[in-house]
């Protein structure tokens, strides 16, 4: 009877795939990011202060140099998941405070939004990785002896993090509690990724080299199963 | 109400027989290792209220039955009291045994992890205003937990070495002697029996709780 309406319909469900859907979310997130800044300034800000509150107390000498490679693991990996916990929530919650949440779910399939969503953060991370990283080698005086392992410990610990919080996110947005409840509900999914992210790091300074860094692995691993499991679990809690 | 009195007079045999019947176990200082009869039922019961409580998720996410989610709701908050009894149960053993009452080792680390994961699944049932939404959160938020298990229970042991008594106490190694044995198990079907009446009642008053709240809202 319309042939133009339904033609319409299937060119639109057949062009648009679950990943261009979510790039699409992806790059409005980052347009939208790039004019208020708010994640990120909150973000770079608690880890900012956070490091540098760090670096007065303790200096780069204030530790002796064996301890160093796992105690600077420690403190790098506490900045950057409370950092991180304290502004990745934001790509829900401005959708709910906005009012855009149910225009993007009539306009997009729950799993893109997630990807979309999970994309977001991920750049998140990356930014706050790029500046607080090679910051805090420099002011704390952290010797890596094997940069490759650092550098992959940090990019799958990174995705670990995005892939554990993207969901509670999700969930917390629609809660009326925000702020405090994203961190209380985070840090038990995320536990086991931060002791073997410090533990990779430190093998990493350490030097002490182990057939095929199994710390990597399994934060590979974990990233993996958390973004399955959320993919699976998201249009539960999106549809409601 | 006859289970209750069967249960009663059950428990009071279990527990005085343990005190006074059988003997403690040899290589554990003193009446050490009596606390085997109430650490580890008091950990099989937490774990077994919690695989009820993700098997009952599961099934309010797929069948929206309100019951599942009362039983979901009931066991985890049961979970939560006996993970806790062993928790402070084992800590008493730690510290007649290794010397402190905390060390971090991987068990102390991965009953951590279960009471931070369930305070984390009760803060999201209270934040959540919507009934309907709030189950499915909790559904949700218990899977998700759920897969993060593993990663503690296989892979912190393979970082770090146990002090666990596994050996010397575990009733599968022929180690334990008959006596003992018998009265291990006696005092788990106990504890597992006081579990259930417990749950029952949990399920009631929640069951009891939402009939008045829908009337109020009724009339």
């Amino acid at each position: 009877m319309h042939p133009t309406k339904s033609g319409r319909w299937i060119t639109q469900t057949v062009s648009s795939t679950y990943l261009s859907e979510a790039v699409a979310i992806w790059l409005r997130d980052l347009r939208s990011e790039f004019r208020t800044r708010y994640a990120v300034n909150s973000i770079l800000m608690f880890a900012l202060t956070t490091l540098v509150a760090v670096s007065f107390s303790i200096g780069s000498f204030r530790i002796e140099e064996a301890e160093r490679p796992f105690l600077y693991a420690v403190l790098l990996w506490i900045i950057l998941v409370f950092s991180a916990l304290s502004g990745l929530s934001r790509s829900f919650v401005k959708e709910q405070e906005t009012g855009t949440m149910d225009i993007l779910k009539l306009s997009a399939r729950p799993q893109a939004v997630f990807l979309g969503k999970l994309f977001f953060n991920l750049t998140m991370l990356g930014v706050l990785e790029l500046i607080i990283v090679p910051a805090f080698i420099l002011l704390m005086g952290y010797k890596i002896k094997f940069p490759g392992c650092f550098v992959a410990m940090m990019v799958t610990g990174g995705l670990g993090l995005g892939a554990g919080t993207t969901l509670v996110a999700a969930m917390i947005a629609q809660a009326n509690t925000r702020g405090a409840l994203f961190s209380a509900l985070s840090f038990p999914l995320l536990l086991p990724l931060i002791i073997t992210a410090i533990k990779g790091s430190e093998r990493a300074a350490y030097g002490i080299s182990a057939a095929g860094w199994p710390e990597i692995k399994i934060a590979a691993a974990y990233a993996v199963i958390m973004i399955t499991v959320s993919l699976l679990l998201f249009p539960l809690i999106w549809e409601e | 109400m006859i289970y209750k009195i069967l249960l009663s007079i059950w428990m009071s045999l279990i527990i005085t027989a343990v005190f006074l019947y059988v003997e403690p176990a040899t290589g554990f200082p003193g009446e050490v290792s009596r606390i085997l009869f109430f650490h580890v039922p008091m950990a099989w019961v937490a774990t077994l209220a919690f695989l009820l409580s993700m098997i009952a998720s599961c099934v309010y996410l797929i069948t929206r039955k309100v019951n599942a989610d009362f039983l979901a709701q009931s066991s985890a908050e049961l979970g939560f009291l006996f993970c806790f009894l062993a928790t402070v149960t084992g800590s008493i053993f730690a510290k007649a045994t290794w010397g402190s009452f905390w060390n971090w080792d991987p068990r102390e680390t991965s009953i951590v992890m279960l009471l931070m994961i369930y305070g984390a699944y009760f803060v999201l049932r209270s934040a959540v205003p919507d009934h309907e939404k709030r189950r499915v959160f909790a559904g949700v938020y218990s899977i998700l937990a759920f897969c993060t298990v593993p990663f503690l229970v296989f892979i912190v042991p393979r970082i770090t070495t146990s002090l666990h008594p596994e050996d010397t106490l575990n009733p599968a190694k022929p180690g334990m002697d008959v006596k003992t044995l018998i009265f291990f198990l006696g005092s788990l079907c106990a504890y597992t029996g006081l579990f259930v009446w417990m749950l029952r009642l949990k399920v009631r008053v929640l069951r009891i709780m939402d009939k008045e709240l829908n009337v109020k809202f009724k009339v």
